[in-house]
């Protein structure tokens, strides 16, 4: 009962303020994870001794100060492991922390519905619910052979484990999210592609000054498009190098949108996300002989600068500005 | 000032096109001073017809004419240039690809009467020919009677607003060599800028542009709507064609294209002709010209279209000969005589001279021989068919084979159907069996060649739930929303949207947030019966001779490719074209599959025609009001008639139909008749002279035929002119005259005042309401059989309506009713179930719960592969070939099902003979599936050959199954699903179907059950009843809720489907009583909150306001009234419900009986509850 899982009550749109509530937990314990876009995972084995207190109080300190200094109201989970401690969160409300004790987690997973399963998505939950192993008592129950035969031999065998109760998992400190994400909705129902290709436009700048500012670069990209009934379609393309360049990612995102070849789709939002996010210094950069391509990033880099000093707003690309 | 015709006008008929209709069009025109008006409607000349009608009215000139859209002539392409441009072309991933409307689009004037006609419906047909949508090729542009108007929109005009007359002029040159002098060059200004469609400049341009080519240009205004104002209906209807929302940044309507008065036009000409750079007094020559051009159009709507006339098929393709028509009439008649072995007596002989004569003198020999060939051909094909309607009061009909009863025995009379008098065409309809509809439709068409031969249109028009919905897409509103507030409205007109809002109470909620959807409501309003698509009507056929395809245009049906004609039923009656109504009828379909399944299973033929009259467990069945499925008499309604009736004979049956009809219950015919029925009132009748007319109704007037002869007789003045003056009653004006004339005459013939003045009082109230007795005969017969058979081959008889689907109720309750005569209800199994429903033997087979001990043999009912949800006729075919199945894998590789379809038979346990548990079974399924996909072989995990090795999965639990069995099968097979809820039911006190027929009247009382069925039908007292059925597995209980307790209550009557009702119960005889429901919940939500917070929960819910929250539904005078409800269970006049809004606003019928505004209407909601829906979804559910 020593891993800690926090979700703080952030307003859509505001993962910019996890890095500050990240730091808060760090003053208890090094180790902590985050869980973009709203939590984070943090393992209190030292700072029990340390403060002289169980997880359980910490948990309350925790939100009295994530209330106090930021405004925020949280929400904890705490459990033996990483993956008891994010599934009691799902039991837990603000202010009432859910906690599982080592020898009631068996007991706990039985009850609990394989979606609430770290690591089981929406089409794994499917396949499973299709046969009747909708709780993790009733998959722990299932022969293990038959449960690979549904999900795979690897899979299979991890699932069978976590539904024993069994939390291989740690709590591996990492700094920031692994992605960035710009969202453009539109007001109506949108089906002119030269307004969707100009949202892709405005979301492509904002991220690509957002991972300069980061020092990041991302590999992949992904689309998400929206529609009026509230379905979405996703498509990721893999970048041909890490990079953080706003026209290489613009260059990314039309390609994305030209493969839907979308023309009476009713759309409602686009949605660009970065994707696989490494610091800058680490990324290769392909040289070329064409003068053109380095003058373009030097005058981004100034670009970024006047942005700096006198606002987001202070240069833009033609086509947004107009 | 000279005149000005607009030669360019589309009505709503142009699919989502225009916004008016024609009848508003001409009406207009003829206020704004105009002597003639065009239409020219996209596609179509479907408007023609009323269009002809209303400007005959209106006093306005009709001309006629379509826009069609032509392909320009092949120029010959540059190499490559179109594969390219195709390669380009995505398949979009989602919402589809746009409508393609890029193909230039002209406007076709008829010009030289009859052929003028003639070549614009060849145009129109020809242009339906097209794959996609309507095109009209270059190759079939060509018309010597057509003007040809190249507008905006033509390729020529498109090539000028692209500022291109080089371009303009080349593709100009094929036009003038097909229509040489007839070309016409159209300029319209909109007040648009720029040099697009409707703007100054391009109409300049035009006028320019004629004058170098010397071709004469014509003025018009494109118009699409009526009046001004109406540009945001014209952008709705735009976006719901092209399927897109509106963008006001890509343009709205100018509002503009509207029927302008002359002044206007020629303002509109002076613009034009000065920004052409010509002097002012151009516009005048201007206007001339397309006066000149108007006045060339000379199209007759009597001459022309054939109007007034009448075209049956030649007499040599109906069995004539040589010989005229009638003579051959005559002979086939004699012959008839002879071979029924009438020809001893002389009565008939007497009535077939007379049908003769009334034939002949109306030429209408032609049209019996039709429909006797017709008849001929069907039954010679093996179908089921029967004469329906006043066609079946003649005995020609009867010699003819065309009706079975005979019409002398049963008293129906040939001047109801056709007389010397009447001048209308005749009728004859007749009944195939459903299945085999458009078998019938196509030996028709291959007796009588497809150029004689046409299926009649029925418009769809726009009603409330389809506005809100295209109005909401095109605003681009909430999907969910739309679909929301689309099925809040019961079936209503769309321009009584707001009204609605208003007044109904189930809609309160709604009105509420009114204002929240702005210009919504205005819009679906505006919308109103405009034609949204057009539809092959379900059962008119159009015979006529050789010419029909220059009278009509033609295009084929969506699915069947048959030809169908533009017109509608009622534009076809006018254009004197022969329809002959061939409908489906399931029952006959239901019937037939019932006698093929007892003979395939015990080798015993019926013949139902000559099943036997009066046989008493028949008549048994149906005074038991068991009459579940039986054809006319199963509605709630008819059962509680039949249970009051008590019918015993063939004559009480057809007496039964006639008097379910909206008149005769509105008129209150049925009151008398059932006390005097039952001997609780003397027969009495105004004359002794009548007693012959009236003996068979115990002195009540139920007949069409009756009042004939009551008028006849009384008057002198023959059946013929006695059948016209019956057709007068229904108008209050003619009724005043044929009093005077009534008075007089029976005066004259010895009748005393105080006769005349009852009799008439009688002929006045029921004289319009009555039945016509050859219709009520027709229906009877079909009635006696489907409950001989439901009497004496239950088993068979359920197999035939499951597979035929039969309508009023849902399938579901038909397996409930077949549960409760006790037909045992076999599961789907892929080794025994056919594609339709079977019979098996069960009595052998073990005990069999509910099965009647003793000798007799016992049938089960054996469910169908075709009622699994997504099953495919192939794969069903399949699978009931492959039969017996050894193993599972046996059963993958022989029937191949597809995936889902196999995961949904183990589902419902169609595989349990392969041994392991359903969701084993699964799991072997998908594993084969994926080793037939990865191509592994034969590999299989299978144990032991036969039976299926089990994977240690859980089972499905009961609920789960049930639950399957509703999704899967729309039907609870294996027990009825209000069985689970038993021990909550019976901790509420609900009293059970069976255990309320041992109720007192007036003890109140709990219900539950299943929806089966809500209706709002007009009543008498012009009040507003829901009347439901529920469903709860011992029986049905038929609910009614009147207007104090729609308040709280029918919202959650149309939109749950399982239900809890408080109400007080109703008797009126032993078989019939009914439940008066004061408060109503939702059950499912009560189940929901007893599975998941106990009795106490269900406590709180039940204390929290009913409905919408206004309030316990119970109020002060609720019970008083209940007491005054008049024993016929319709409700008593409510003297404190006067705060009604309704009260005002009752409709009145012309003979006094009232309507409430919103009775007869489709309820909200989403009608009676089948499948899944029924049943709550636990998250284990597959599919």
């Amino acid at each position: 009962m020593t891993i800690l899982c926090v979700r703080f009550q952030l307003p859509p749109m505001y993962e910019a303020a996890l890095p500050g509530l990240l730091g808060l937990l760090e003053e208890f314990t090094p180790v902590v994870q985050a869980l973009p876009p709203d939590g984070a995972l943090a393992d209190l084995r030292g700072a029990e001794r340390y403060f002289g207190r169980t997880a359980l109080e910490l948990a309350s300190v925790i939100r009295v100060r994530a209330l106090a200094l930021h405004g925020v109201d949280c929400v904890i989970g705490a459990g033996p492991g990483p993956m008891t401690a994010r599934m009691a969160l799902r039991e837990a409300r603000p202010g009432r922390t859910r906690a599982v004790a080592e020898d009631e987690v068996r007991e706990f997973l039985a009850g609990q519905p394989v979606v609430a399963l770290p690591g089981v998505g929406a089409k794994t939950a499917r396949t499973l619910c299709e046969y009747g192993l909708d709780t993790l008592g009733r998959v722990a129950a299932a022969p293990l052979s038959t449960l690979q035969r549904l999900v795979g031999a690897r899979a299979g065998r991890e699932l069978h484990e976590k539904a024993g109760g069994v939390d291989r998992g740690r709590v591996v400190p990492n700094a920031v999210s692994r992605s960035l994400a710009a969202e453009r909705p539109f007001t109506r129902d949108e089906l002119d592609p030269g307004r969707h290709r100009r949202a892709l436009l405005s979301a492509a700048e904002e991220l690509g000054a957002r991972l300069r500012a980061l020092d990041k670069v991302c590999r992949g990209l992904s689309l998400t498009v929206r529609y009026a009934d509230r379905s979405a379609t996703t498509r990721t393309r893999t970048l041909p190098e890490p990079t953080a360049h706003s026209p290489a990612l613009t260059r990314a995102a039309y390609g994305l949108y030209e493969a839907l070849g979308l023309q009476r789709a009713r759309v409602r939002a686009v949605v660009l996300r970065a994707e696989g996010l490494d610091p800058a210094e680490q990324a290769a950069h392909q040289l070329t002989f064409d003068p053109v391509d380095e003058k373009v990033r030097r005058i981004e880099e100034v670009a970024d600068r006047v942005r700096a000093k006198f606002g987001p707003h202070a240069l833009m690309p033609g086509t947004l500005a107009a | 000032m000279p005149g000005f015709t607009h030669l360019h006008t589309v009505s709503g008929f142009s699919l989502r096109y225009g916004a008016s209709h024609p009848e508003r069009l001409a009406e207009r025109a003829s206020e704004r001073g105009m002597d003639a008006l065009a239409l020219t409607d996209r596609d179509t000349l479907a408007g023609s017809v009323r269009f002809a009608k209303a400007c005959a009215k209106a006093g306005v000139r009709p001309l006629f004419g379509a826009e069609l859209a032509v392909t320009p002539p092949a120029a010959a392409p540059a190499p490559g240039d179109s594969s390219v441009r195709r390669d380009r072309l995505r398949t979009p991933v989602r919402g589809g690809a746009f409508i393609d409307e890029s193909t230039p689009r002209v406007t076709f004037l008829a010009r030289d009467g009859a052929r003028g006609w003639a070549d614009l419906c060849r145009l129109v047909s020809a242009a339906h020919t097209a794959d996609g949508l309507p095109r009209l090729d270059w190759e079939d542009n060509h018309a010597g009677g057509l003007t040809v108007l190249l507008g905006p929109d033509s390729d020529v005009g498109r090539a000028l607003a692209a500022g291109r007359p080089d371009r303009a002029a080349r593709l100009l040159a094929p036009w003038r060599e097909v229509y040489g002098d007839a070309l016409r060059l159209e300029a319209v200004w909109h007040g648009r800028t720029g040099t697009g469609p409707g703007s100054l400049r391009l109409a300049a341009r035009t006028l320019g542009f004629a004058a170098e080519q010397r071709v004469r240009p014509v003025l018009s205004n494109a118009v699409r709507y009526a009046d001004p104002g109406l540009g945001p209906v014209a952008d709705v209807l735009d976006a719901a064609r092209r399927l897109v929302p509106v963008d006001p940044a890509k343009g709205l309507d100018s509002g503009e294209a509207w029927l302008k008065d002359q002044g206007a036009m020629l303002e509109t000409a002076e613009r034009i002709v000065e920004a052409a750079g010509f002097r002012r007094d151009t516009a005048l020559r201007l206007l001339d010209q397309t006066q000149t051009t108007a006045a060339e159009c000379l199209v007759d709507p009597e001459d022309d279209l054939g109007m007034g006339s009448v075209h049956f098929p030649e007499p040599h393709l109906v069995g004539a000969g040589r010989r005229t028509a009638q003579r051959a009439l005559a002979s086939r008649a004699t012959a008839g005589m002879v071979l029924r072995g009438y020809d001893r007596r002389r009565e008939y002989w007497e009535r077939m001279h007379h049908e003769l004569d009334i034939i002949a003198h109306h030429g209408f020999a032609s049209y019996f021989l039709t429909v006797a060939q017709v008849v001929d051909d069907v039954r010679d094909m093996g179908i089921r068919v029967a004469a329906r309607g006043s066609g079946a009061g003649s005995l020609v009909n009867h010699l003819l084979g065309i009706a079975h009863a005979d019409p002398v025995e049963h008293g129906l009379l040939m001047e109801r159907f056709l007389s010397k008098e009447r001048v209308v065409l005749p009728d004859i309809d007749i009944d195939v069996e459903s299945a085999r509809r458009l078998e019938v439709y196509r030996a028709i068409i291959g007796r009588f060649g497809a150029e004689r031969v046409a299926t009649v249109a029925m418009p769809e028009t726009y009603r409330v739930r389809h506005a809100v919905r295209d109005v909401g897409a095109a605003l681009s509103m909430d999907p969910a929303e739309i679909d929301r507030v689309a099925k809040s409205f019961p079936h209503i007109r769309a321009r009584d949207a707001s009204a609605a809002l208003e007044e109904l109470p189930e809609l309160r909620q709604l009105a509420g947030e009114k204002e929240k959807y702005g210009r919504l409501w205005e819009l679906v309003e505006a919308l109103d019966a405009l034609p949204r698509g057009v539809a092959m009507h379900p059962c008119g056929v159009l015979l006529s001779d050789a010419s029909l395809l220059n009278r009509t245009p033609v295009m084929p049906t969506s699915g069947e490719g048959f030809p169908m004609a533009q017109f509608d039923k009622d534009d076809v009656e006018d254009l004197g074209l022969l329809k002959l109504d061939v409908l489906g009828v399931r029952m006959q379909s239901a019937m037939a599959h019932a006698v093929g399944e007892v003979e395939r299973a015990t080798g015993e033929r019926i013949d139902l025609d000559a099943v036997p009259d009066g046989d008493p467990a028949t008549y048994g069945l149906i005074r038991s009001t068991e009459t579940l499925g039986c054809f006319q008499i199963e509605s709630p309604g008819q059962r509680d008639l039949v249970g009051r009736l008590q019918p015993s004979t063939f004559h009480d049956l057809v007496v039964d139909i006639s008097l379910f009809r909206p008149g005769p219950v509105a008129a209150d015919m049925v009151r008398p008749f059932i006390e005097a029925r039952h001997g609780r009132t003397p027969v009495r009748y105004p004359h002794p002279d009548l007693e012959e007319a009236l003996k068979g109704t115990y002195g009540v007037v139920v007949f069409h035929e009756q009042v004939i002869d009551i008028v006849s007789v009384l008057t002198g003045c023959g059946r013929g002119e006695a059948d016209r003056v019956r057709r007068g009653l229904s108008d209050p004006e003619s009724q005043g005259r044929i009093k005077v004339w009534f008075a007089q005459h029976a005066a004259a013939r010895g009748y005393d005042a105080e006769t005349i003045q009852r009799t008439w009082e009688i002929v006045e109230a029921f004289g319009s309401y009555g039945f016509c007795k050859a219709h009520a005969v027709a229906f009877a017969v079909p009635t006696y059989q489907s409950a001989w058979l439901k009497a004496h081959h239950p088993a068979a008889f359920y197999a035939g309506l499951l597979t035929h689907d039969p309508g009023m109720y849902p399938k579901r309750l038909l397996l409930a009713d077949a549960r409760r005569r006790g037909v045992p209800v076999l599961p789907l199994d892929v080794n025994k179930s056919g594609v339709a429903h079977r019979i098996e033997l069960v009595s052998d087979s073990g005990d069999v719960k509910g099965a009647p001990k003793g000798g007799k043999p016992v049938w089960g009912l054996r469910l169908a592969l075709s009622d699994v949800h997504g099953i495919s006729e192939a794969e069903a075919e399949r699978i009931a070939e492959g039969q017996p199945y050894a193993s599972l894998l046996d059963f993958w590789e022989r029937a191949r099902p597809s995936r889902p379809l196999a995961g949904r038979l183990a589902q419902v346990g169609a595989l349990d003979a392969f041994g392991a548990n359903r969701r084993d079974l699964q799991l072997h399924l998908t594993e084969l599936h994926r080793g037939a996909r990865g191509g592994r072989g034969d590999q299989l995990p299978l144990s032991g050959g036969r039976r299926t090795a089990s994977a240690g999965l859980p089972d499905l639990t009961e609920p789960e199954k049930l639950s399957a069995e509703l999704g899967v099968l729309s039907m609870d097979a294996s027990r009825h699903l209000m069985d689970d809820h038993g021990t909550f039911l019976k901790e509420l006190g609900v009293v059970s179907a069976r255990r309320l027929r041992e109720v007192r009247h007036g003890e109140t009382v709990l219900v539950a059950g299943a929806k089966a069925a809500t209706q709002t039908p007009p009543i008498r007292s012009g009040r507003r009843v829901i009347f439901s059925t529920l469903d709860d597995g011992t029986g049905l209980v038929d609910l009614a809720f009147f207007d104090d307790s729609h308040d709280t209550c029918a919202h959650t009557v149309f939109h749950s489907w399982l239900l809890l009702v408080r109400g007080v119960v109703q008797r009126r005889g032993p078989r019939s009583f009914s439940v008066v429901g004061s408060a109503a919940w939702n059950l499912a939500d009560l189940l929901e909150i007893r599975r998941e917070e106990g009795l106490e929960g269900v406590a709180a819910r039940l204390a929290a306001p009913a409905g919408n929250g206004s309030g316990a539904a119970d109020d002060g005078d609720a019970p008083a009234r209940r007491r005054l409800a008049g024993s016929d269970g319709l409700p008593a006049p409510a003297g404190s419900a006067a705060r009604d809004p309704m009260e005002e606003r009752t409709i009145r019928m012309p003979t006094g009986y009232e309507m409430h505004p919103w009775a007869d209407l489709r309820p909200a909601g989403e009608g009676p509850a089948v499948g899944r829906k029924l049943w709550h979804q636990s998250p284990g559910s597959a599919g």
